[in-house]
């Protein structure tokens, strides 16, 4: 059973359309990310979920009900914000059970409930302190448990690790995982951080500009991106572009003419293509430093920047095709200035044509 | 620092010196000249009649008394009158922290009809000065048969757009997030003003509230027109009706002033840091 279906919702602002007819379904105990840009409707998608912004036209649905026209508090959401907005001027304890006591649970009820809350996030300790005196993490946890205590049917989270620092970040990524497994509850998670929706999320949707671009699982999204925005998102470093032509087709694959005149066979899947430009995209990982003179290098270039990551070396290539980036296992002995050629794994090369869809 | 540097600093910290000196005593001054006639005040009242209208200047009592305190005690109402200051100055401040919090709450938070053109009525109301109110309100209140009561005398106090303003402001400056995490819990409209806005700003409602309290207090113009029974005067009135068939008695007038003053003064010394902020608040708004 589907858990959050929406059925071509839109949202408008007087006459801007920010949302554009947008159908998604999220499976029952999934977690998937919402993850774009700054500005594509991420969090404006979220907030129609939740009921803090109206649906222009369409429709939202949780476990089967038609929530549309319903008040958030009746949806069978909860929702960790950005910025936690833990209620300053109550304790931990309070805050956890502002929810059941606005519902009317008896205070030994809300007793019990808290406790299992604070004991499953380790929150116990802090039950009677304020927000003011908690570290990030605390606090992301409280609100956390904020919207455990309601047993909802869909979490929603709007970016709540991105005013922790990098450190916290990873550690409490691994808490919300644990959470996930533990629980198998349904969540919606909006991020523009790619690393968190590909460690995160089963499901993940990316959107662009109000438009869904599309929907897959990490790996599928990294592997087969359907289009070019996809390709130039997901992927960090993210992906080299090249202007090529396809000059001829094969039942294997297209012949590909680079920039630099060598030509590749790229195996592309489905019917025959036809010749004309395109773009080529490579991941930097599929490309490798070779000698200048060498036979498997398809282009040639001159080494400009080097990033040494300790695990990975970033190395940025000046080519006729413009800068392209070749990540390399480990500490690569290489040198800015040198001269090298540039091969390319085409079982992972990507074709995009002039409307940015992968062929 | 060479030699003729720190010797130059040094003149410098002595002119300093020198400086921040005469600020201290003349500031000193300042003070000395503006409560001595407090002084005065209170000195005369522990001195006997006689000795208040004696020639020449007695700093200090040569015969110390306290009659006239104990005159204006419990020759006077002056007891009811404390007991009607307190009940027409706490129900106002009650009134108008509740209803300015309200309308305060509603116009920066929830949108209906006529929502901008209420908040510039209320904002315009500040260019109305209560004087010019004064012969409505006297209509009004002895249509509805309210002069000469209680009631009469708090209900046109009840008007406070500056209250209604504050709490606007402040609340507009509560995160969205707030709001809209209670509103997901399950909060209406009078949870969210009870148990999330109002909470968030106990500073800004206690300052409110004093200052309102003590301007309440200290109010003579409207209770002075409302009321002419004896039983229903508040202490700013009551006050006036301590006089003497043969002549002013100044000790007993003096007492009588320091009596009805001191209440208030004593929630001041209390609370000063809140009666500065909300102060502070009000003029910011009106500057």
């Amino acid at each position: 059973m589907h858990s959050v279906e929406l059925r071509r919702v839109s949202k408008r602002y007087g006459a801007l359309k920010v949302i554009h007819d947008l159908s998604l379904t999220v499976e029952k105990g999934s977690f998937t990310a919402l993850l774009g840009p700054s500005g594509c409707g991420k969090s404006t998608l979220l907030r129609m979920i939740a009921g803090l912004e109206e649906i222009s036209s369409g429709q939202c649905l949780i476990d089967a009900v038609d929530v549309t026209q319903m008040p958030p508090a009746n949806r069978g959401i909860a929702m960790v914000f950005q910025s936690y907005a833990l209620y300053p001027h109550m304790t931990v304890r309070d805050n956890i059970a502002f929810s059941l006591s606005i519902a009317g649970v008896s205070k030994q009820g809300q007793k019990q409930r808290v406790s299992e809350v604070a004991r499953m996030l380790q929150l116990e300790a802090l039950l009677e302190r304020r927000p003011a005196q908690l570290s990030g993490g605390q606090r992301q946890r409280v609100a956390i448990g904020r919207a455990l205590v309601r047993d909802p049917k869909v979490f929603l989270f709007d970016e709540p690790l991105s005013n922790l620092d990098a450190m916290l970040r990873v550690q409490m990524r691994l808490e919300l995982a644990k959470l996930h497994k533990d629980l198998r509850a349904t969540m919606i998670y909006v991020t523009h951080d790619q690393t968190e929706a590909m460690t995160l999320a089963d499901q993940i949707v990316v959107l662009d500009k109000g438009v869904i671009s599309q929907v897959g699982s990490p790996l599928e999204l990294y592997n087969r991106p359907s289009n070019r925005f996809v390709a130039s998102f997901v992927g960090s470093p993210s992906m080299n572009f090249l202007a090529a032509e396809i000059v001829g087709a094969e039942q294997s694959g297209a012949i590909v003419k680079l920039p630099g005149a060598a030509s590749v066979r790229i195996p592309v899947r489905g019917a025959a293509l036809a010749a004309g430009p395109v773009e080529l995209g490579v991941r930097p990982e599929h490309l490798t430093l070779t000698g200048p003179e060498d036979a498997s290098a398809v282009l040639g270039g001159t080494i400009g920047i080097v990033e040494h990551l300790g695990s990975a070396t970033l190395v940025y290539v000046d080519t006729s095709a413009g800068s392209l980036i070749v990540a390399g296992e480990g500490n690569l002995d290489v040198k800015a200035g040198a001269a090298v050629g540039l091969g390319l794994d085409v079982k992972h090369a990507h074709l995009f044509g002039a409307d940015g869809a992968a062929l | 620092m060479s030699a003729p540097e720190m010797a130059a600093a040094h003149r410098n910290i002595r002119r300093l010196d020198r400086i921040g000196l005469a600020l201290t005593l003349a500031t000193v001054l300042g003070a000395i000249l503006w409560a001595f006639p407090l002084y005065w005040a209170v000195v005369t009242t522990l001195k006997p009649e006689a000795e208040v209208v004696q020639a020449g200047v007695v700093l200090w009592p040569r015969h110390f008394t306290l009659d006239n305190y104990f005159h204006v005690l419990f020759d006077t109402k002056i007891g009811l009158w404390y007991i009607n200051s307190l009940i027409t100055s706490g129900a106002v401040t009650l009134i108008v922290v509740v209803m300015a919090a309200g309308a305060g709450y509603a116009i920066s938070q929830l949108a209906f009809p006529g929502r901008q053109a209420l908040w510039w009525m209320i904002l315009a109301s500040f260019m109305v000065p209560i004087q010019a109110l004064i012969v409505n309100h006297f209509i009004l209140m002895s249509q509805f048969h309210l002069i000469n009561t209680l009631a009469g005398v708090v209900g046109p106090q009840l008007i406070a757009p500056v209250t209604v303003i504050i709490y606007k402001q402040f609340f507009d400056s509560v995160p969205k997030d707030f709001r809209e995490a209670a509103v997901i819990d399950g909060a209406n409209n009078f949870h969210l003003l009870f148990r999330i806005y109002l909470p968030m700003n106990w500073g800004v409602t206690t300052a409110l509230g004093i200052i309102t309290f003590i301007g309440a207090w200290n109010l003579f113009l409207w209770p002075f027109l409302a009321v002419t029974s004896q039983e229903e005067m508040n202490v700013s009135v009551g006050i006036t009706q301590v006089f003497d068939a043969f002549g002013v008695k100044y000790a007993r007038d003096l007492a009588t002033a320091i009596l009805a003053a001191m209440p208030v003064a004593i929630v001041y010394l209390i609370f000063q840091r809140r009666v500065t902020q909300a102060i502070m608040l009000s003029a910011g708004i009106k500057g």
